[in-house]
């Protein structure tokens, strides 16, 4: 176990080291001495970089207090209520964080010239001063495209609720660390509902927007199919979370598995879950605008349309309707949240 | 009516919790497991109704070996075994009476439980038993609003509802007061007595022994390091459980 740590602090220095080397540089040599605009990517600068980074890494691994991997690894005996600038490992630490929002503001291309540009701050004005002026005219198309987003929000989350209530159940480590068979659907499923919940909302509005066709229903399958996945994992820990107790005694009483999870784990559920769904319907309100942009229907859908357009009055009462529904939905859900616990 | 042969328990985390453990329990008796918290009493009398699996030895309940048994069987012989515990274990948000009631799942149907459908006969046995701890009047009271002492005796009459030859005891008045403790030690003597449920029950203090236990076994690391009727348990033996730093705190 020792010895892994140390293989596990050595890599860390190279990769940071190498990393430093690679990022100096790109950013010193490259942007400031040669002022190439756009530089170009070779595979044959990360490699020359771990080898100078191994270079460096190595001596400066074996002396003490040299090693930020060690430290971060445990090695180094903890701070000794020393300042963190005495070490040497913490200037190195400096030294990267330096380095890597140097790179930062580099790689976003980050410009004081065209952030202050005279034709943009004039365009900027424009639609800052209409926005202000909102177009009364399509008030009621935009509250009706307004109630459909509501509304899809909330059969995605109504919809999500009962798979996700069934799922968590086999999703929650302590109910299914009981044999093999349990614990394998325990690690398949969590599996399976990491990766649904590591693909955003928006991307899964693409595809369902390709497969039924643009509109709120593609919206809804894309909010309903990840609200599962992160209501799914929302539940299970609080499963995890309850108190065992009551389930040993209805184990005791020779109740049914079925029986035991009923009485012994769902009455300290129910409330916490509930909680979690009225959030989660808040979350789908504020996320179905945002995939209304991408062909999900409802709200987001028209701002894009008279965006596209370039019709800023009207976009700028469709931003203040946004606006109200998502803060009375915080306000609403925060209410309901602290009503219920 | 329970005999134990060479009981062992081995934690995964390689912990030996009991040590070639034997003693048998005749019926009708109130037998008291004492011993330093660790020594084991909790893992005995989990292993007794297979809420741990032991890791080898043999446990006989009224004539069956309940060690191998699985699935279904064991469903059923833990509906004969009743249980209460240090922390009351009853369903939060529930009425004492769905807790009551609850002792008696193993007879109801699954699909019958979970639609909370109970017969008249059900509900009138349940008043039965709570009336029995003296909590009548408290039936829709939901428990988590009631005090330790009546929760626990809500636990009690859950494990009367199981009809149980055999109540186990882990630490019942453990987080009770003084007082409290005694009103609930009370009830499982009267439990013991009038009703003829033989009563296994584990406890801290030698004073509340001494008062209801008709035999006493300590726990030691897990072995069985005494055996024997309360008032044996003199100063000596008492330095032999407990270490010799110990001092005897009684309640009264």
């Amino acid at each position: 176990m020792r010895k892994r740590d140390y293989l596990k602090a050595f890599l860390l220095d190279l990769f940071l080291w190498s990393y430093s080397i690679l990022v100096c540089h790109k950013v010193i040599y490259e942007k400031i001495i040669l002022e190439v605009r756009y530089p170009k990517f070779s595979w044959t600068q990360p490699l020359l970089a771990l080898a100078a980074g191994t270079a460096l890494a190595l001596p400066l691994f074996l002396p003490r207090s040299f090693s930020l991997g060690k430290r971060i690894m445990g090695i180094y005996p903890g701070d000794q209520g020393r300042p963190l600038l005495r070490e040497p490992y913490g200037l190195f630490s400096v030294f990267f964080l330096i380095i890597t929002f140097w790179a930062g503001l580099h790689f976003s291309q980050v410009s004081v010239k065209e952030f202050f540009s005279e034709s943009g701050m004039e365009g900027a004005r424009k639609i800052f001063a209409s926005l202000f002026q909102p177009n009364f005219s399509i008030l009621g198309e935009s509250l009706f495209a307004a109630i459909e987003t509501i509304y899809m929000a909330f059969i995605a989350t109504a919809l999500a609720l009962p798979p996700a209530f069934f799922l968590s159940f086999f999703s929650a480590r302590n109910l299914m660390a009981q044999n093999k068979v349990l614990s394998w659907t325990y690690l398949v499923l969590r599996f399976i509902l990491n990766v649904t919940r590591a693909i955003e909302p928006l991307i899964w509005a693409i595809i369902f927007s390709v497969w039924v066709g643009i509109g709120p229903f593609a919206g809804m399958l894309a909010l309903c199919l990840h609200s599962v996945s992160s209501l799914a994992k929302l539940y299970s820990e609080q499963i995890e979370n309850i108190d065992e107790g009551p389930l040993e005694a209805m184990t005791a009483t020779g109740a049914h598995p079925v029986q035991v999870v009923w009485f012994g784990v769902v009455p300290q559920i129910v409330l916490p879950f509930l909680s979690y769904t009225i959030y989660r319907w808040d979350i789908n309100v504020r996320m179905a605008t945002v995939i209304g942009l991408v062909g999900g229907g409802g709200i987001g859908t028209l701002l894009m349309q008279y965006q596209g357009l370039g019709k800023w009055n009207e976009v700028g009462l469709i931003v203040i309707i946004i606006a109200l529904i998502v803060w009375a939905m915080d306000y609403a859900s925060a209410k309901i949240r602290e009503a219920i616990k | 009516m329970l005999k134990i042969e060479n009981l062992n328990k081995i934690y995964p985390n390689g912990c030996q919790a009991l040590k070639n453990v034997a003693f048998d329990v005749k019926k009708g008796e109130f037998l008291v497991i004492i011993g330093l918290s660790g020594s084991g009493k909790s893992t005995l009398l989990r292993c007794i109704n297979k809420i741990h699996e032991p890791t080898s030895g043999r446990i006989i309940f009224g004539g069956k070996d309940i060690t191998t048994l699985k699935g279904k069987h064991l469903r059923e012989a833990r509906s004969e075994i009743g249980m209460v515990f240090q922390h009351f274990n009853l369903i939060p948000r529930r009425t004492v009476l769905t807790n009551v009631m609850a002792g008696n799942l193993a007879r109801m149907g699954i699909m019958r439980s979970l639609m909370g459908l109970y017969s008249e006969g059900e509900k009138n046995s349940t008043r039965e038993k709570i009336k029995i701890v003296g909590l009548d009047g408290k039936e829709d009271v939901r428990a988590d609003n009631l005090s330790g002492g009546q929760q626990q005796r809500v636990a009690i009459a859950r494990a009367l509802m199981q009809n149980p030859s055999l109540l186990l005891a882990d630490e019942p008045v453990a987080s009770l007061d003084p007082a409290t403790s005694h009103s609930v030690m009370r009830y499982l003597e009267k439990i013991n007595k009038e009703m003829g449920i033989t009563v296994i029950c584990n406890l801290h203090f030698l004073s509340l022994v001494r008062q209801y236990a008709s035999r006493v076994i300590a726990l030691k690391a897990g072995e069985m390091v005494f055996e024997g009727s309360p008032s044996q348990i003199d100063e000596q033996w008492f330095k032999r459980i407990y270490g010799e730093d110990a001092m005897e705190v009684t309640i009264h």
